[in-house]
């Protein structure tokens, strides 16, 4: 409420240092606003100018050659639901295991963690083998099962950090109400656990949207592509037609930014919340 | 009792088994079965499949320098990138914290890298210290500019480690962000009227409390750069001369380049097991200075 | 209350069981509706290339070909240049959703995926293969794949440069070459452009010129997997080095930072007169500067004018069919469409712009450009030295690029070059 605070010397000051530090990681951004339109020739020999015309029919023919619409559709159906199902799923099972801590779930909650560190690569050639035979394949269903196998370690990781910070007693006297142990958790903890909802929410969101090697592998259709994969038909043997995957690009990162700037409306505010526990 | 107890067995599994089965699905037994070939000649096509028991591990552990090399740049950039990437992402959030006038676009802009995902950025950095940055060397002369980023051992693991540090700090950012925020007002403000100045009260009160944002920051900023795998591929392809070559593109190289699949995969074993090892004595290191509730 | 979370939760798993059963069920139908081939419904041929510059040819082809030939469906896939295609294959035989169609390169690709490939020998098109291309796809005297195109490689040269600078005989010796360069740098032209940064341009096709010109290139690779070859005391190994010091020498500053797009940029531009590439970079020339006037130059590793004057020509990939295939008849027949019908040859040479690997399809050099119609010419003057680095062991080139990126940066001498290619033969081969 008193929010008065005094905007001191100082204060300016770590603004300006600040706005300049933001301005320095802008300049990858501003090469790939730039370069997507610029004719081809143009952003091969002057890669830093500013565009002397304004190709806009570039994003127009990455559009259609992508399909975007179809493209963006199958990137929004995986990305929303394997987030949902990924966050309550983790949130679950998180909860239980840091209320429940029994030796089973402190070996699974380590097997978890451990499973963070084995790299993509080295199991995919058995995983497209295990993911055929349970006709997985060519899916999006499919898809979304594996998200929701790889999302697993890291989101039960960040909820499980999360519920040892919540207090017990908001349960206890909600037990002792009568309520089950599953009203508890979806009417009590759940609204509680808010804040890391959102933080793993835009990790996953993050992380789903732009992958490409578990779709280019498990999607073969071309009905089915998602962004990143129409994208990456722009990089030839030997010709990287960047004056079309540039504007695909962009495009591609527009729905995360705009995602990312209205979340962060819910981010302030899933904190407050949070505070008002503490 | 009894039933007590069969309840607590439907709890486990409504609760813990869904996620289970799905991590055992896609993660455990294709795990399982890349186990077996590391102990095969698999070539990852033919039919043919030959048991080798453990000639796979005795080579790499004998014969095979280049894994080591990759393994100790792999430990050099981890070091160096979990550093960095903290110490900006912790110094982000807390000068963002403060009351600017610009904080939330300028939240944006310092979370924006991670819209886009790893091979493409990894194209698009290649392409800026390419062609953007001799065009910027030739308009300031400045030397950084006119070195021959990616094009020596040193430009390289620079370069990697700019390109991550550039992507990952506004993530851990955020991560901190909504820890120093959860620092209730009053501890601070208690610390204020006492005297303490800002970087005591920085030393003593805010580090000490966003301990648990510390654990889990360290945490994913050591995963990612040990499985650091598309930047290496789009950035270097590990070269010049194998000299930024992360573990996970050596091991990539030996199943897809070298048609080693067993082999490959025996590296990631070797692998799995010393991250799990690090990770697990990292994860106890730093719990252990949480506040328990 | 107590029921309705219940309920929730009984729900939310039976959903997400179905969501993992059921969604893949209705994709399984689609499978089997194209599968059921021999029922003389329709047929799916399933193809699964790389070349994403022909991708959009190849629907215009598949719309073709799909009209002309009722009950056969054409279902291509093209593989994005971002992956590595060989690990997409492989990941699609696991899956056991094998293609019909598919790309294999010569020699030791030929012997990784020996096993799955129909034996081609008695196709029609066999004949009228050009020499070049039966080699390298050949295995215990069965061809296994048609060959997809040629390409060849040298010195792109810069003509109005090389005009500029004075010079007006194309250099056929290393001495002339030298004397080339010498005479452009003088005029304050760049000599070459080097792309050394990217493997597959130092790895393969600078060290394949050195493989190229030994007597018996087969020979001499048999030798270095039997182990009574070596390469350091080789003859033409030490010309080879004096052609790649060369480049150096007259090379623009950086050369490991320079990757393929910057080369091509650098040269297209006229920043430099040579640069080593091959037909394939037309397209990426006409894009910055159409209508450049360019040519190739062969790669002379010493004086000998007849032995040097040649260019660098190979197949870099085949069409094969997999011998699994429940269409392997009609995959056949399409690939016998597209090198023996009119339309077919026309899409090779008029929309692919493939120099054609079979002496029945011609091309002239509107279709394929000034450096294409270079590699053509050589090649009907049968003036060809071949390309061996196929025949490398697996994995084997991009060690050799990083060895020879590392001589370049100094850290290391000609012996140790020579020393690390040995130790990289030996450490890979099978």
């Amino acid at each position: 409420m008193e929010v008065s605070k005094k905007y001191r010397f100082g204060t300016l000051a770590t603004e300006i240092i600040m706005v300049l530090l933001a301005l320095v990681f802008l300049i990858p951004f501003y090469f790939l606003f730039v370069n997507s339109v610029k004719t081809f020739s143009d952003l091969l020999t002057n890669s830093a100018s500013w565009p002397s015309s304004f190709e806009w029919h570039n994003y127009a023919r990455a559009w259609d050659i992508t399909n975007f619409p179809k493209a963006f559709g199958n990137s929004l159906i995986v990305t929303v639901i394997s987030n949902v199902l990924l966050a309550l799923f983790s949130a679950m099972s998180a909860y239980r295991m840091v209320r429940h801590n029994s030796r089973f779930n402190k070996f699974l909650f380590a097997v978890f963690v451990a499973a963070m560190v084995i790299p993509f690569q080295s199991i995919m050639i058995p995983l497209v083998k295990v993911m055929s035979s349970l006709n997985l394949m060519n899916s999006i269903p499919g898809l979304i099962v594996a998200y929701l196998g790889f999302g697993v370690p890291l989101s039960v990781f960040l909820f499980h950090g999360f519920v040892k910070s919540i207090p017990l007693e908001i349960e206890e006297a909600a037990r002792v109400d009568g309520t089950s142990i599953y009203g508890t958790f979806f009417r009590i903890v759940l609204p509680l656990m808010k804040p890391m909802f959102v933080t793993v929410i835009i990790l996953n969101t993050l992380w789903i949207w732009n992958d490409y090697l578990l779709p280019s592998l498990v999607l073969q259709n071309a009905d089915l592509r998602t962004i990143p994969i129409a994208t990456f038909a722009f990089f030839g043997q030997f010709t990287k037609q960047w004056d079309l995957a540039l504007p695909a690009l962009v495009l591609g990162i527009l729905p995360v930014i705009i995602f990312f700037l209205a979340m962060q409306k819910y981010i302030v505010e899933g904190i407050t919340q949070g505070a008002v526990k503490g | 009792m009894k039933s007590k107890k069969s309840s607590g067995l439907l709890q486990q599994l409504v609760f813990v088994g869904p996620s289970t089965i799905f991590f055992a699905i896609i993660i455990v037994i294709p795990f399982l079965l890349g186990l077996y070939y590391s102990f095969t000649n698999w070539n990852g096509v033919s039919g043919q499949v030959t048991w080798v028991g453990i000639d796979n591990f005795k080579q790499i552990l004998t014969k095979d320098p280049d894994f080591g090399k990759a393994f100790w740049f792999t430990v050099r950039f981890t070091v160096v990138g979990i550093i960095l990437t903290n110490l900006l992402g912790f110094f982000l959030a807390y000068f963002l914290t403060k009351p600017l006038k610009t904080r939330n676009v300028l939240r944006t802009i310092f979370f924006m890298p991670n819209v886009i995902g790893g091979l493409l950025l990894g194209f698009i950095w290649q392409f800026i210290f390419v062609k953007g940055f001799s065009a910027l060397g030739e308009a300031t002369g400045w030397h950084f500019f006119n070195l021959p980023w990616l094009g020596d051992a040193t430009t390289g693991f620079w370069g990697i480690i700019m390109v991550f540090v550039w992507q990952t700090a506004g993530y851990l950012m955020v991560i901190y962000i909504s820890s120093i925020n959860n620092i209730p007002k009053d501890i601070i403000e208690a610390a204020e009227i006492d005297g303490a100045s800002k970087m005591q009260i920085l030393k003593s009160v805010i580090v000490p409390l966003v301990m648990p944002a510390v654990t889990v920051c360290l945490f994913l900023a050591i995963s990612w750069s040990f499985k650091m795998f598309d930047l290496n591929l789009s950035l270097t392809k590990g070269g010049p001369f194998r000299s930024t070559e992360s573990v996970a593109l050596n091991i990539y190289n030996e199943a897809f380049q070298n048609n080693r699949y067993g082999l490959g995969t025996a590296k990631a074993i070797i692998f799995f097991v010393v991250v799990a090892i690090i990770t697990s004595l990292q994860v106890k290191l730093t719990k252990s200075k949480e506040v328990e509730s | 209350m107590k029921k309705r979370s219940k309920i929730t939760l009984a729900s939310m798993l039976a959903l997400s069981v179905v969501l993992a059963g059921c969604g893949s069920k209705t994709d399984k139908n689609a499978d089997s509706a194209s599968g059921d081939s021999g029922k003389g419904a329709t047929k799916t041929i399933h193809i699964f290339q790389f070349k994403v510059e022909i991708a959009e040819a190849l629907n215009k082809l598949k719309a073709d070909y799909e009209a002309s030939h009722p009950g056969i469906k054409l279902d291509i896939q093209t593989v994005g240049g971002g992956s590595d295609y060989g690990a997409a294959l492989k990941a699609k035989f696991a899956s056991g959703e094998e293609p019909d169609i598919f790309n294999v390169g010569g020699y030791t690709d030929l012997n990784t995926w020996a096993d799955k490939l129909e034996d081609l020998s008695g196709e029609k098109w066999v004949s009228d293969m050009v020499d070049v291309s039966k080699d390298q796809i050949t295995k215990d005297g069965k061809i296994y794949g048609m060959p997809m195109n040629l390409e060849g490689y040298g010195f792109v040269y810069n003509k109005d440069l090389f005009k500029k600078a004075g010079i007006t005989e194309i250099p056929k010796t290393l001495t002339e070459l030298d004397a080339a360069a010498k005479k452009l740098q003088d005029a304050g032209i760049t000599p070459f452009v080097n792309g050394y940064q990217e493997g597959w341009i130092i790895g393969q096709h600078t060290l394949n010129v050195a493989f190229a010109h030994q007597e018996d290139p087969s020979a001499y690779i048999e030798g270095l997997n039997k182990g009574t070859a070596k390469f350091a005391g080789n003859k033409q190994m030490d010309e080879f080095m004096k052609l790649f010091d060369l480049t150096l020498k007259y090379g623009q500053k950086n050369p490991l930072t320079t990757d393929y797009n910057t080369e091509m940029t650098m040269f297209a531009n006229g920043q430099a007169a040579m640069t080593q590439q091959g037909n394939w970079t037309q397209v990426q020339i006409d894009g910055i500067t159409p209508n450049m006037n360019i040519g190739i130059l062969p790669m002379p590793i010493n004086d000998n004018a007849d032995e040097n004057d040649k260019l660098l020509v190979g197949v870099p990939n085949n069409w094969v069919v997999n011998k699994n295939s429940k269409v392997k008849d009609d995959a056949k027949e399409f690939l016998s469409w597209l090198v023996t019908s009119d339309q077919g040859k026309n899409y090779i040479t008029k929309e692919f712009k493939f120099i054609p690997a079979f002496k029945s399809i011609n091309a002239t050099e509107q279709d394929l450009g000034a450096l294409g119609a270079e590699v053509l010419k050589y090649s009907k003057e049968d003036k060809l030295l071949s390309w061996q680095f196929a025949r490398f062991p697996e994995g084997a080139w991009n060690e050799f690029g990083s060895s020879m990126q590392s001589y370049i940066a100094g850290k290391s001498d000609k012996d140790q070059l020579l020393a690390d290619f040995q130790k990289t033969w030996d450490n890979l081969k099978k």
